[in-house]
């Protein structure tokens, strides 16, 4: 008899293609008991890639398959009796797809850590993911700012988020007793600081998700009641911008906020005591009244879909939008002109100073615009070459922060300051724009449709108007600090200092410097509280 | 009284696993009565309960694996028993030292009949039992009752379960016991094996067992070479016909699978489990392909021979070609006094029950 015991224990063998047609790819497998499924049950992934060497399957593996097949057939579907155990199936990794011809495909796997995306789609999507709705606030925040600090602060918040993302991706490196490749950022938190970290970090999730939500329900609201006013005075003829303080041109900017009476009015200033059609649209179709309201009917229906990831389809809708907001800028930049006044420290009529002191807000700001750090793990983890990580990261940020002052500067300079002031920069820049230019009534419904898809993957609060009363201005300063707080500043600072004391690397200068980012961050919060 | 003794006869046709007095008893303690069965030998499977006996079972014979775990001591009603086994050897399952101490004093009351007309003892052992003395000390006693009843069978001792020991460390392990074997056998001649149903060991060990059960083996593997040559074949393997276990093979050039026995044999009883379930038996294949030619066909009443070969253009049917050779080896097989005269050829239906069912 042969010896048998010598034969490899290697499972596949290179060799030749003989095979002629490798036949279909396209395999499914559902989830359901694993080990039922054996010989050599693959996980359920699609199969994206095919090796060009067809493996041959080796002798030892093809008789460990052939008598896993045979063993399951002298019991009952049900009876566990011969179950192949554990250690004698090869591990996941050492899985193929196996053809009685004997040749084997290689699976690949997205959770391995060695994704198949270039570094250009990384780079894109990590752009695609920080890029959202705070780019309507920073002209106000560059407003707030002032023109010259605004940019410098803009900058530097830039580095200083990038710098944090960084020590969240390097985070996990500096664990060497555990097996990290499965961790997203409140698993490191957890490691370092117990259920507390855990718990904590996903408080902080949880505010800048509800904060978000607020956001982009106050967004909603806005960008309906537009879009129903613009549609309503397009079908009426009604030209209504005439109290409200505005350019004379073929490109009306106005300023809303330039009121006599002190809360603004959320509605049109329109008043004919003789118009009752206009009056009961107006009372139907209130921006802080009834919109919201109406938002609920709107998105409710599209919150009962079973899979929300039919959503993510629409993902694309993001980007667009941010493309167009940008030509819209560019627009408007080009008819208006630039309109710049350099005033150090006075404020003037319509000219606001470089420097002022409430440049906090702009960071408030900067803290959620730039905000990625709770899933730039995995984002990352899709990179082909995992070596350019950090340039890619690097790419990415200057790429939002590129972004973010082409709009933030053009919308600030182009704001037509002779006939209105500077300070009449909204929140959120497209209220500056009547509702009935064309042009912003597209961006807002495009903005409309890219939400009205993001919510339902965000979940909901049923009462955030309530809340919004609550709060007053609710816009993203305060979650965006809140979590950014966390997430951005303290826990990455944290966890690198106590990883270096840990492994007794610590040093002054380091230890200063972290401590000194922790310090920001706070203070980026409270004084957010006193602007 | 005659209808009370044809429901007995049904009782016993439809019922499954139950207690049966061992053969060669005419009138058991249980009162049945039964037709002359001391022509048969037996082939002992014995071990401690849950050593794996019942999967060995049935993954060499291709049984279904009854869900008894109740097993009350015979797991095969030997009467009915299906499993045949070289001709005439019936296998029969015993639990050697189970908890049960009606089942003990069954055992140790029927000892002698359990015993008389072995052929082989195949005693299996756990490598993972933590209680090595209480098992050496049942093997014993198995081997006290053998020597008065049976001094001539054969003794193998499977150490079985050896996946869950580590790979560097099993050859020591194994070693180790089969000094202790050998020596506790004494006078008895025992051969040890180490098996697990997880990989090629088990179906080797049980092809060394039935290689040496075959009387004139050698002769058998020579005439083999012959016909092979005549016909230029690449290979010619002859099969046990219940377990598809390789009796002998002969091959002119190097095989790239060493595991190939094994994985025909596999192939061959998932088959033939399909054919049952559509009350088929499986009787010949044939394989052909661009590159070669296989032929399955029944050769004697308990062997199977397969022949492989390079051309595939030669198209034939073994009954017609090879008739002098297979008469030859008959003739060889059947020189035993343990063998029935072998029948060629497609004469099956004859007093041999089918081991498939």
């Amino acid at each position: 008899m042969a010896n048998m015991d010598s034969d490899s224990r290697h499972l596949l063998i290179p060799e030749g293609d003989h095979e002629v047609n490798p036949g279909p790819m396209n395999i499914q497998f559902d989830s359901s008991d694993i080990r039922s499924k054996r010989p050599f049950y693959i996980e359920p992934t699609n199969i994206v890639n095919v090796n060009d060497v067809i493996q041959r399957v080796s002798d030892h593996a093809s008789a460990m398959n052939k008598r896993i097949h045979y063993y399951s057939r002298l019991t009952a579907p049900a009876d566990r009796a011969l179950i192949a155990p554990d250690h004698v199936v090869p591990a996941p990794e050492e899985c193929y797809v196996y053809s009685p011809l004997g040749s084997a495909y290689k699976l690949q796997c997205y959770t391995e850590g060695y994704g198949k995306n270039t570094s250009l789609v990384t780079i894109f999507m990590i752009w695609n993911t920080m890029l959202g709705t705070s780019i309507l606030s920073i002209p106000w925040g560059i407003k707030q700012a002032g023109f010259t600090t605004g940019m410098c602060v803009i900058m530097l918040m830039g580095l200083l988020t990038l710098y944090c993302c960084y020590r969240v991706v390097k985070s996990r490196s500096m664990i060497s007793s555990v097996d990290t490749t499965t961790w997203e950022y409140p698993d490191v938190c957890r490691y370092y600081f117990g259920s507390f970290g855990q718990w904590s970090s996903l408080l902080f999730s949880l505010v800048s998700l509800i904060g978000a939500m607020i956001v982009y329900w106050v967004l909603m609201s806005n960008f309906l009641f537009n879009t129903g006013k613009f549609i309503f005075n397009f079908i009426h003829h009604i030209n209504d911008t005439d109290t409200i303080p505005s350019t004379n041109d073929s490109d009306p900017v106005i300023c809303p906020s330039a009121r006599s009476s002190g809360h603004p009015d959320n509605s049109s200033m329109i008043f004919y005591a003789s118009d009752s059609e206009l009056q009961q649209f107006e009372k139907w179709w209130n921006k802080s009244k009834t919109v919201p309201f109406y938002l609920i009917g709107l998105l409710l229906p599209l919150l009962n879909f079973k899979s929300p990831s039919f959503f993510s389809k629409f993902n694309i809708l993001g980007t667009v939008s941010v493309l167009y907001l940008i030509f819209l800028v560019t627009w408007k930049a080009i008819r208006l002109g630039f309109h710049l006044e350099f005033h150090w420290f006075t404020p003037t009529e319509f000219f606001v100073p470089e420097i002022r002191f409430q440049f906090p807000q702009l960071t408030g700001v900067l803290t959620l615009a730039f905000f990625i750090h709770n899933c730039i793990i995995t984002l990352l983890k899709n990179n082909k070459n995992q070596e350019n990580n950090v340039r890619d990261l690097s790419i990415a940020y200057m790429l939002v922060t590129l972004t973010y002052l082409y709009i933030g500067v053009l919308v600030f300079a182009s704001f037509p300051s002779p006939p209105l002031s500077k300070d009449c920069i909204e929140q959120n820049f497209l209220d500056n724009f009547p509702s009935s230019d064309i042009l912003s009534f597209i961006a807002r419904i495009f903005l409309l449709f890219q939400m009205m898809t993001v919510y339902p993957l965000l979940g909901y609060l049923a009462r955030v108007q309530l809340l919004g009363h609550v709060f007053g201005d609710v816009y993203p300063r305060y979650s965006g600090a809140a979590c950014g707080l966390a997430f951005v500043f303290i826990y990455p600072s944290l966890i690198y200092i106590i990883s270096l004391y840990q492994e007794e690397r610590l040093t002054w200068p380091k230890l200063i410097l972290h401590v000194f980012i922790i310090i920001l961050g706070l203070a980026n919060l409270i004084v957010q509280f006193f602007m | 009284m005659e209808e009370s003794d044809s429901e007995k006869k049904m009782e016993k046709e439809n019922l499954g696993p139950r207690m049966d007095p061992p053969i060669g008893e005419p009138e058991g303690s249980l009162g049945w009565v039964l037709p002359n069965t001391a022509m048969k030998k037996k082939v002992l499977l014995m071990g401690k309960s849950g050593s794996g006996k019942t999967s060995m079972r049935s993954i060499i014979f291709a049984n279904y694996i009854a869900r008894d775990t109740r097993r009350l001591g015979a797991t095969i009603d030997v009467e009915h028993s299906h499993v045949r086994f070289l001709g005439n050897l019936v296998l029969n399952l015993w639990d050697c030292g189970g908890q049960d101490t009606f089942m003990e004093n069954y055992f140790t009351s029927q000892r002698d009949n359990i015993f008389r007309n072995v052929e082989v003892l195949i005693y299996v052992f756990d490598v993972e039992s933590r209680e090595l003395e209480k098992d050496m000390h049942y093997y014993q006693s198995c081997l006290e009752a053998i020597l008065q009843n049976s001094p001539d069978a054969k003794i193998f001792c499977l150490l079985h379960k050896m996946d869950l020991v580590q790979e560097d460390q099993r050859d020591l392990i194994f070693k180790e016991r089969e000094e202790d074997l050998r020596r506790l056998s004494r006078p008895l001649e025992c051969s040890c094996f180490r098996t697990s149903i997880w990989d090629e060991t088990l179906y080797k060990a049980w092809s060394s067992i039935v290689y040496q059960l075959i009387p004139n083996v050698q002769q058998l593997e020579m005439n083999l070479r012959n016909f092979a040559e005549i016909i230029e074949a690449d290979e010619v393997l002859l099969f046990e016909r219940a377990t598809f276990l390789v009796i002998s093979h002969y091959q002119c050039k190097e095989q790239r699978d060493a595991h190939r026995f094994e994985k025909i044999s596999n192939i061959i009883k998932q088959f033939k489990l399909s054919c049952s379930k559509l009350a088929a038996s499986f009787q010949s294949m044939e394989v052909r392909n661009s590159n070669f030619a296989a032929f399955i066909d029944i050769f004697t009443s308990n062997t199977y021979v397969m022949v492989v070969m390079s051309d595939p253009s030669i198209r034939f049917s073994l009954e017609e070609e090879f008739k002098f050779l297979s008469q030859l080896l008959g003739v060889l097989l059947s020189q035993t006094a343990k063998m029935p005269p072998e029948t060629l050829g497609k004469k099956r239906h004859s007093a041999a029950v089918d081991p498939w069912e």
